[in-house]
């Protein structure tokens, strides 16, 4: 369509306007709207059950939205099919690790990177596709697992599947990589390597990321969101986030874990 | 058409409810079992049959009717008791495709029992004395079993609905449909809910087996023809939904019915057609919830 | 249903398994061009033949995919029936016959499945059986086409000409290895099918559907086309027990059929390769001996079906491969 709207500011990757999600009579996320800027590390934050997970959803495409529209680089992406959203350039990581537990760590990556070379060649030996062997070996070295290439999936320790599901995630190119709780159930050392891991793909590509522990990405966003109760609290830096008396009253007596 | 008359299709119309309170009755029972256990009940056929031979068996050793409408529940409720707590429960947790398939087997060695205890063919099942006739229900003169049929069917559901609505076992199974965790979470012990609700699904279906022998007679291979209607009844009025069952049980009913007046032949592609229909409009069925089962 | 088992792409596989896996198809070929030399009864030898690759076409979807389907009689059905029509009523070659028939398969698979897979999970199951059960009630009605509860009959094929060349289709053991060269060109088919790229995404599809559909998959069209694909498979299955039968009963619309196949991949090991085949062997060998001394065969399917399910999910073929990779 040539109506389609276009990025008033190129800087803006992602964009949702007045979005809300109901599920029967509850209202789980209410009138949305936010930017979300290239090339930064947005985080959003909040308590549990703030909506934050529905939001990611939302913008992930798993969920369509209630009301309100959802642009990607200017293209409404609103209910479009999620199998699309990586096609489009965006990639996930799921909250609750997802992989595929029977395939090996190579093949994992192997199969999320054909997806945008072959899906549907019924005839040719998938061996021939010998470039993907090559770039999913790159990949399995980038997220750290080079030497697990050949085990199942299912047999990796918690950090090392969601260190896969990342690379899945990157297997699709994507220019914006959206993270659900990436460090959720991972002991302190393995949540370091993980924010480093983040910072490092952040360098080439616009990086959203849910979490719950406020501290953790503190350091590492460039821009915060904060949710409560379905709605946007807050919105800026982390020095702004910081100083917002809002937030503090909301977060006060909290405990982080 | 000659002879088609309102009266006709009133009449028709009232057939069409009392086949389809059997549909609901099987298709509680389905409906029942999937929504706690999340089992799909293959054997529910078999149980529907084996309730109107349990009757045939009654009656032939001095049982009245109305000593088998309490009897037979309550056997093939029993053996439903023990086909859930020796057969099915030690699937639970392996994958939804176990049960359903442990219950197809199941239903072979249940139909082919009949056959060796009864025989290959079938037999009539005489309607009880004081429901035979008919009576005159403003349109026309209508069957008294049939009306019995939908009388009883409707004490059931009423029965039902009071145990659901009523009894802390009931909100149980209430909550339970919805979400299957909940149960869990609110510590109750769900070994032992689930071995009644498909003790309950399987007297439901043994019930309608006998409330339906005498409109058809009994032959060991009726339950395995109503399986795939009752299925079509649960999944146009959406799965682990009651009130879904209700109403897409008296819709197909009434379905079967309308279509056997206009063109005979029809009538059993008719109530498929009436599903592929619901799945092309709205996958879930009637009352199912979009989410249920991703 | 898949997780908990095990799947014949073993992952570090011995070097046994390893070349077996490679020469899949050749092993097969060779013995299935031996096995009429062992087994004495010729025309249950071409059944298991054809009922082997009927299993086959289910296991693509069961086995391979992870999806329950219990309509897949209507695919068999279809395919036997319209191979059937094709000779009786319009006079067509065989070629031309087994051709429609295969297609014929695609199509009931491509109607059924578009409708079914808008359900999940569970659902699935109910959805085919009772769709199957409605080509069944079609062509029970279409008398004039399909004979009705009698079956269709007359599907004589007494030879089969190619390039000039008769071979006599009423010979046993002619008749076997023409079938058989059918079975040997699907089992290619299909190993082609499970190395190729789309193989991968059946895998994937299976193991995980969300993930799969993050990556960028179309969950639904995965699964249609694989619903489609194992229609061809089936439909040709079909197709040739019209031409061995020279019937067509109406049983085998039957849901019950579509219970064959599922007993016969569970029986011989789900998402193997040989499976389908040792299944569908074991159990017609058995369903003859067993008729030789009771009529109730049908308690013993029963018995089968629970013992496999309860006792030994992994199949015949599947606990062998369990062992050579322990």
């Amino acid at each position: 369509m040539i109506t389609q709207q276009s990025t008033k500011d190129q800087s803006i990757i992602m964009r949702t306007e007045g979005v809300g999600k109901t599920f029967g009579r509850f209202v789980a996320l209410k009138d949305i709207s936010a930017e979300f800027r290239h090339g930064a590390i947005t985080s959003i934050i909040g308590p549990n059950g703030a909506g934050k997970s529905t939001y990611f959803n939302l913008l992930s495409g798993a969920f369509e939205p209630s009301t309100g529209t959802i642009l990607f680089e200017g293209r409404d992406v609103t209910g479009m099919a999620q199998h699309k959203f990586a096609h489009l350039g965006i990639a996930k990581s799921f909250q609750i690790t997802n992989v595929f537990p029977l395939l090996t760590t190579h093949e994992n990556i192997r199969v999320s990177l054909q997806a945008l070379v072959s899906r549907f060649d019924i005839f040719r030996p998938r061996t021939r596709l010998s470039e993907l062997d090559d770039e999913a070996e790159a990949l399995l070295e980038r997220v750290g697992l080079a030497g697990h290439r050949h085990r199942l999936a299912g047999s990796l320790a918690h950090g090392e599947q969601r260190a896969l599901e990342v690379g899945m995630a990157l297997a699709s190119h994507p220019r914006l990589l959206l993270l659900d709780e990436p460090t959720a159930g991972m002991s302190p050392e393995e949540t370091r390597t993980m924010m480093d891991l983040i910072v490092r793909l952040a360098q080439e590509r616009t990086v959203i990321l849910v979490e719950h522990k406020m501290k953790l990405v503190m350091g590492i966003s460039d821009r915060l969101l904060v949710l409560h109760h379905g709605e946007l609290l807050a919105e800026g830096t982390p020095d702004d986030i910081r100083r917002n008396d809002i937030v503090k009253r909301v977060y006060l007596g909290q405990r982080e874990h | 058409m000659a002879g088609l008359t309102l009266d006709l299709i009133g009449l028709q119309l009232f057939a069409g409810v009392a086949l389809g309170a059997v549909y609901v009755l099987l298709a509680i029972g389905l409906s029942l079992i999937f929504g706690m256990l999340t089992v799909v009940n293959f054997a529910h056929g078999a149980f529907y049959m084996l309730g109107a031979y349990v009757g045939l068996w009654l009656m032939a050793h001095g049982g009245n009717f109305w000593l088998c409408l309490v009897l037979v529940p309550l056997v093939v409720g029993g053996i439903g008791l023990a086909v859930e707590r020796v057969l099915i429960r030690p699937l639970y947790g392996r994958g939804i495709d176990y049960p359903l398939l442990l219950t197809f087997g199941l239903s072979y060695i249940i139909v082919e029992l009949v056959r060796i205890t009864f025989g290959k063919s079938g037999y009539p099942f005489d309607t009880p004395d004081v429901l035979q006739g008919a009576v005159d229900i403003g349109v026309g003169f209508f069957p008294l079993y049939r009306l019995f049929v939908i009388a009883a069917t409707a004490v059931i559901l009423f029965g039902l609905w009071l145990f659901l609505e009523r009894t802390s076992f009931g909100l149980i199974i209430r909550a339970g449909a919805r979400d299957p965790l909940i149960v869990r979470v609110l510590g109750v012990n769900v070994s032992k809910v689930w071995l009644i609700v498909f003790g309950m699904g399987t007297a439901i279906a043994a019930f309608a087996g006998l409330l339906a022998a005498p409109l058809q007679g009994v032959i060991p291979e009726m339950g395995g023809t109503i399986l795939a209607e009752a299925f079509v009844v649960t999944v146009v009025g959406g799965m682990g939904s009651l009130l879904g069952a209700v109403l897409a049980g008296i819709l197909v009913g009434v379905v079967v019915s309308m279509t056997s007046l206009f063109a005979p032949e029809m009538a059993k592609v008719a109530i498929f057609a009436l599903m592929a229909l619901v799945l092309l409009i709205r996958p879930q069925g009637f009352f199912g919830r979009a989410g249920l089962m991703s | 249903m898949a997780t908990d088992l095990a799947f014949e792409a073993n992952r570090q596989p011995s070097p046994l398994l390893q070349w077996a896996t490679r020469h899949r198809v050749a092993l097969a070929s060779l013995f299935l061009l031996l096995f009429p030399l062992v087994i004495p009864f010729k025309a249950l030898a071409v059944m298991i033949l054809i009922y082997g690759l009927y299993a086959l076409g289910f296991n693509l979807l069961f086995g391979y995919l992870g999806l329950l389907s219990f309509g897949h009689s209507a695919l068999f059905g279809a395919g036997a029936y319209l191979c059937g029509i094709a000779i009786v009523h319009f006079g067509w070659p065989w070629y031309l016959a087994i051709g429609l028939g295969l297609l014929a398969g695609m199509v009931v698979a491509l109607v059924i499945g578009a409708l079914a897979i808008r359900t999940r999970g569970i659902y699935f199951a109910m959805v085919t059986m009772a769709l199957s059960q409605c080509v069944y009630y079609l062509f029970y009605q279409a008398v004039d086409l399909t004979g009705g509860e009698n079956g269709l009959r007359g599907v004589n094929v007494k030879f089969i000409t190619l390039f000039g060349f008769q071979v006599d289709f009423l010979n046993p053991l002619s008749r076997y290895y023409i079938i058989c060269s059918f079975v040997i060109a699907a089992l290619w088919v299909l190993s082609r099918i499970l190395a190729s790229p789309f193989g991968a995404v059946i895998e994937a599809v299976r193991e995980n559907e969300a993930r799969a559909r993050a990556s960028g998959y179309d969950v639904m069209l995965v699964r249609l086309l694989t619903f489609v694909l194992s229609g061809a498979f089936c439909g040709l299955a079909g197709a040739l027990l019209a031409l061995h039968l020279s019937t067509v009963p109406i049983e085998t619309m039957h849901y019950e059929t579509s219970g064959l196949a599922v007993m016969m991949c569970l029986l011989g090991g789900m998402g193997t390769f040989f499976g389908p085949f040792i299944g569908a062997a074991i159990f017609l060998l058995l369903e003859n001996l067993v008729s030789v001394w009771t009529s109730h065969w049908q308690l013993f399917v029963g018995l089968a079906f629970m013992v496999c399910v309860l006792f030994f999910p992994r199949g015949i073929w599947g606990t062998v491969m369990e062992k050579m990779k322990a």
